[in-house]
């Protein structure tokens, strides 16, 4: 549904986007992500059909954002990251005038659907002005569905809002991708683990790892990571004990424990070795590392 | 392109409507109109006949003040509030946006001119006064107001600060108007003539005013509206490359 390939867009001698390439499928919620200035929103724009690319291609259910704007900006419905609003208008006649705007066909049964989609129906005619910023935020992506386009591109939905509409708006896009192709940039780890099915990390512009969140976590993390609490014997001895245990390749104090690093599961080697001293094991348990350690590490080794 | 700019046209003349800038400008310009119609009815009666082009020629004057009020929010408004990446990743031309634009301030000047109208109307009642002479000022004054309103929404698109945009636009619009004045004066015959040539009261003055429609004034002003809304269009294109 989305296709981009090579895709690069220079500000004079400023690299904003550094020849990326990635896809997304029909019903697939693809997740950007990246610090600020990463190149998210120069990619969305290209994306939408607001700004020419430098170089390569990105292609939208087919067409190319550049000879055939027109078709692409038919099928995407696009909402920038500061909700742009006119604040003079009611909330029906905004969304009116973008349903007419992107020519839909019926636009007044289109405008009460959708916003009874978004849950705006008793705001219907209030004006924007006097909208609260999650309702804004609400009304932003009412606009973008209007014309039920394949592909919906949002910009940093969740920034400056309560943390309740935070995750109303995580669910709304979770909820769009069973009949949309989405794309969302947010530069918060944890939410692009919680919504996308792919998660494409971008930094300075270049694509550093791209994946499920599975497999990021998977290829990112090789072996297995366990947290170990040991009773009963000091801190050296109980180190230099982990250490000597066959297929553990790091032991790192923890708190009160230790964070052990192992080629496979040592598990069973390592509480047998434990209760053979007689001390107590207090606690052993996997550590699954969240996207938001890979995502400084790789930011960091790019740094 | 049609429907692009059918549905700009319509929000925008919704939003003359729904503004009170919008009817503030059109009482300014009742009450300064009313007044001037006064005191040419109170000459009338014992000095001269009553102008019929009285109220055009008033607003080849006022339209240098009004033009840029009635265009300066257009496009610089859009700019800063960030809609206006909205209307350029719609599935419509920026010339259709710009047209749309365009169009909806001159309706909106139009029907200003159709309520002034109401002088005309007043004038019939009392006297007998040289209708032909009334509407060709009138069809003059039409266009140059067009011709106005499309200097304005070029400055409009120029910046994302309204009153900046009002501020250049006027001085643009009194440079043009002024430039008929400064032809007079200046000895150089041929190059005179072209000053005049290019200035916006050149062509309503001499023709219109007098009751005189001439194709090469209709000409001058609809080329003033193509160019000026050409380089807008591109103007407005270029927020696709900064």
């Amino acid at each position: 549904m989305i296709e981009v390939h090579d895709l690069t867009k220079r500000y004079g001698s400023h690299l904003a986007v550094d020849a990326i390439s990635f896809e997304a499928h029909p019903g697939e919620v693809v997740g950007l992500l990246g610090p600020n200035g990463a190149g998210k929103t120069t990619t969305m724009r290209i994306l939408t059909g607001f700004m020419p690319p430098t170089g390569g291609t990105a292609r939208i259910a087919g067409y190319d954002v550049m000879a055939d704007s027109l078709e692409v900006r038919r099928r995407v419905g696009y909402l920038p990251e500061r909700v742009p609003v006119y604040p003079d208008m009611t909330v029906s006649g905004y969304i009116t005038f973008w349903a007419k705007l992107r020519g839909v066909t019926r636009p007044r049964a289109q405008v009460d659907t959708v916003l009874e989609r978004v849950n705006l129906t008793d705001r219907r005619n209030t004006l924007i002005r006097n909208l609260s910023k999650g309702l804004r935020q609400r009304l932003g992506l009412a606009q973008a569905l209007v014309h039920n386009p394949e592909v919906v591109i949002l910009d940093e939905p969740t920034i400056g809002i309560d943390p309740q509409q935070v995750i109303e708006v995580r669910e709304s896009v979770r909820e769009l991708g069973k009949n949309h192709t989405v794309l969302f940039s947010t530069h918060i780890l944890s939410e692009a683990e919680q919504v996308c099915d792919r998660v494409v990390i971008i930094n300075k512009g270049r694509i550093i790892a791209q994946g499920t969140p599975q497999t990021l976590r998977a290829q990112l993390q090789p072996g297995v990571a366990l947290y170990v609490e040991i009773g009963g014997l000091g801190k050296e001895a109980a180190a230099r004990l982990l250490r000597e245990i066959p297929g553990i390749e790091s032991v790192e104090r923890q708190g009160d424990g230790f964070a052990v690093r192992a080629g496979g599961d040592v598990r069973p080697a390592l509480s047998d070795a434990v209760l053979h001293t007689g001390c107590r094991l207090l606690e052993l348990r996997p550590v699954a590392m969240t996207l938001e350690d890979i995502f400084l590490d790789l930011v960091g080794r790019e740094n | 392109m049609l429907r692009g700019v059918g549905t700009v046209f319509e929000r925008e003349v919704g939003q003359y409507f729904a503004s009170p800038a919008a009817y503030l400008i059109a009482f300014a310009l009742l009450l300064l109109t009313g007044l001037m119609f006064n005191s040419d009815l109170t000459f009338s009666v014992t000095q001269k006949a009553a102008d019929p082009a009285l109220i055009p020629s008033f607003l080849s004057f006022a339209m240098v003040f009004f033009a840029p009020l009635l265009t300066m929010r257009m496009l610089a408004e859009e700019s800063r509030e960030g809609t206006l990446e909205l209307l350029l990743t719609a599935p419509v031309s920026d010339t259709a946006v710009v047209l749309g634009k365009f169009l909806s301030a001159w309706f909106y000047y139009s029907l200003l001119l159709l309520i002034t109208l109401i002088y005309q109307v007043i004038l019939a009642a009392i006297t007998q006064p040289d209708l032909g002479h009334a509407i060709c000022a009138y069809i003059g004054i039409w266009l140059y107001g067009g011709a106005t309103l499309a200097v304005g929404l070029l400055f409009s698109s120029l910046t994302e600060n309204q009153i900046v945009a009002a501020f250049l636009s006027m001085s643009a619009l009194l440079l043009l108007w002024l430039s008929d004045l400064a032809g007079e004066i200046i000895a150089n015959l041929d190059l005179a003539r072209l000053i005049r040539q290019l200035s916006l009261q050149g062509h309503y003055t001499t023709s219109f005013a007098v009751g005189i429609v001439r194709a090469e004034d209709v000409a001058f002003y609809a080329g003033i509206m193509a160019v000026m809304l050409f380089i807008t269009v591109r103007i407005v294109e270029s927020h696709r490359w900064r």
